[in-house]
């Protein structure tokens, strides 16, 4: 019996921070705009009257695309500071971090989203590997 | 999408170019969601700390940010189904996020009987708000896609109208006025009577909606306004002349036509290769403006300036016609009388005026010469 009541103040206390959070989604506007998250939810099939939902949908939109370009920029970065190391002795030219499909396959393979591009040319025999394999 | 930052200079071969896209995502009808989908990625990406974007690049975020939204709809919905309810649930939903997470992994996932209430996947969104800057979309989205509204024709019940006929039930949409299609036969006796052999109405808007005004000669013009005056009040008018099809059918000598022209018998004599546009304002017969050139040809006139004179007093100034170029035409008179060189260049220089005119005269009397044989049926 206590177990139960604990897990039922477990669950409740569970329930209303559920609820707390859906209410707080109301004072967050998220970047992407409702308008569209209904469109492709509609296109979907899936129904809802309440905003909240659309809120939740947006917000878990946003985070997925920001983790992905984040894992793009620490990617950008990576290269760049590898370029960097190779010429500490010249002057140490920053340039401006910009979003490439290179960075961008590599952060999405590990979401398990392949945009691979062919290659334009072979200038080893291991073009076109997968890196992962290749290292071995 | 002209964001200050943000910059698409720099080109890749690949994407820069439109590639087949699939049908769900690439469609045409989907260019305005995924514009909106790229400015908002875009945004976001310029909060993370990026300067610049390759624009293959932002289109393919921006396409995999739209299907991730897509594919919670869809395991959301599926769940709903699942349940035996049609409308999602905020359970579908985490759900539908539990499953895209999954091969990532989120906290409690491998949790035997854990609530969806407490799953790891709404308590990181949970943080992700908390820490995450406010950023407000850039522009103000209508809703979309818009509606239209139909415009129902009531059927016969609705209408109160008997449907005329025992086998037509009453539910079928009702036949349009009388009205609509029965004052334009009259209208089109006004017309015919005002201006000889003129065409219906519609198609003279139509004609001179896409012709240039200075295009047309003098003549055509003032018929035009007097028809005009009569089609100024009332859209109805042009709405209920647009069919000619449905014109009753002329009778002989109700409407003046220009002659035929004789092909067989012109080619062997003049060099006219292609058929001959005549204004449809101005009925000379071809024959007739061609008689004393050919008179000229087969007589082999010494005093050709008066017949040159003579035929530019007749010839009316304003009627046009489109032949053969210049250098065809000389080369196969040639072939006829190579005595009357003076006379053959001077024929020559009245077709190579012709040549001068511009492709949008040849359009314009093109268009007329196609109003002309739809106005003959």
């Amino acid at each position: 019996m206590n177990h139960n009541r604990q897990s039922n103040d477990g669950k409740h206390d569970d329930d209303s921070a559920l609820s707390d959070f859906l209410a707080s989604l109301m004072d967050y506007t998220p970047t992407i705009p409702d308008e569209l998250v209904e469109h492709y939810l509609a296109k979907s099939g899936f129904q809802c009257p309440d905003v909240r939902l659309i809120r939740l949908v947006a917000v878990a939109t946003q985070k997925f695309v920001a983790e992905v370009a984040n894992d793009a920029l620490q990617h950008c970065k990576a290269r760049q500071a590898a370029v960097v190391k190779d010429k500490r002795e010249k002057q140490q030219k920053y340039k401006r971090l910009i979003l490439t499909m290179d960075d961008l396959s590599k952060s999405l393979r590990e979401y398990g989203v392949n945009v691979k591009q062919q290659e334009y040319f072979a200038d080893s025999p291991s073009t076109g590997i997968d890196p992962a394999t290749r290292d071995e | 999408m002209n964001n200050g930052c943000l910059e698409n200079r720099k080109k890749e071969h690949d994407n820069s170019q439109k590639r087949p896209k699939s049908y769900k995502f690439g469609s045409k009808s989907d260019d305005f969601a995924l514009a909106i989908a790229k400015v908002a990625v875009a945004q976001l990406c310029e909060s993370v700390g990026f300067q610049g974007f390759h624009l293959s690049a932002l289109e393919t975020l921006s396409d995999i940010s739209v299907r991730y939204i897509y594919s919670i709809g869809k395991t959301a919905n599926l769940s709903a189904n699942l349940a035996g309810r049609v409308e999602g649930n905020v359970f579908d939903i985490i759900h539908g996020l539990e499953d895209l997470g999954s091969n990532l992994g989120f906290s409690g996932a491998s949790d035997v009987d854990r609530c969806v209430v407490s799953s790891g996947v709404v308590k990181d969104i949970t943080h992700f708000v908390g820490v995450s800057d406010f950023i407000p979309f850039a522009y103000d989205v209508p809703g979309f896609p818009v509606v239209k509204e139909s415009t129902k024709t009531g059927s016969f019940w609705e209408k109160g109208e008997d449907p005329p006929g025992e086998h037509i039930p009453s539910w079928l949409p009702a036949f349009p006025d009388p009205e609509t299609y029965a004052t334009r036969l009259s209208v089109e006796n006004e017309t015919m009577g005002v201006s000889n052999g003129k065409k219906t109405e519609s198609e003279l808007e139509r004609v001179e909606r896409n012709m240039d005004r200075s295009l047309l000669n003098l003549q055509l013009r003032f018929a035009h306004n007097e028809n005009k005056g009569g089609s100024s009040h009332g859209s109805g008018y042009v709405a209920t002349e647009s069919n000619p099809y449905l014109a009753a059918p002329l009778h002989v000598g109700e409407k003046e036509v220009s002659s035929v022209v004789l092909p067989t018998k012109l080619s062997n004599e003049v060099a006219l290769r292609n058929p001959v546009h005549v204004d449809v304002g101005n009925h000379v017969s071809v024959l007739e403006t061609f008689a004393p050139a050919i008179e000229a040809m087969k007589s082999g006139l010494c005093d050709s300036d008066n017949v040159k004179k003579k035929l530019l007093y007749d010839q009316r100034p304003t009627v046009r016609f489109k032949i053969g170029i210049g250098k065809k035409s000389l080369g196969t008179m040639s072939d006829l009388n190579s005595q009357n060189e003076e006379d053959l260049l001077k024929i020559a220089s009245w077709f190579g005026n012709d040549n001068e005119k511009d492709d949008k005269k040849r359009r314009v009397e093109k268009i007329l010469k196609e109003s002309v044989e739809s106005s003959k049926e």
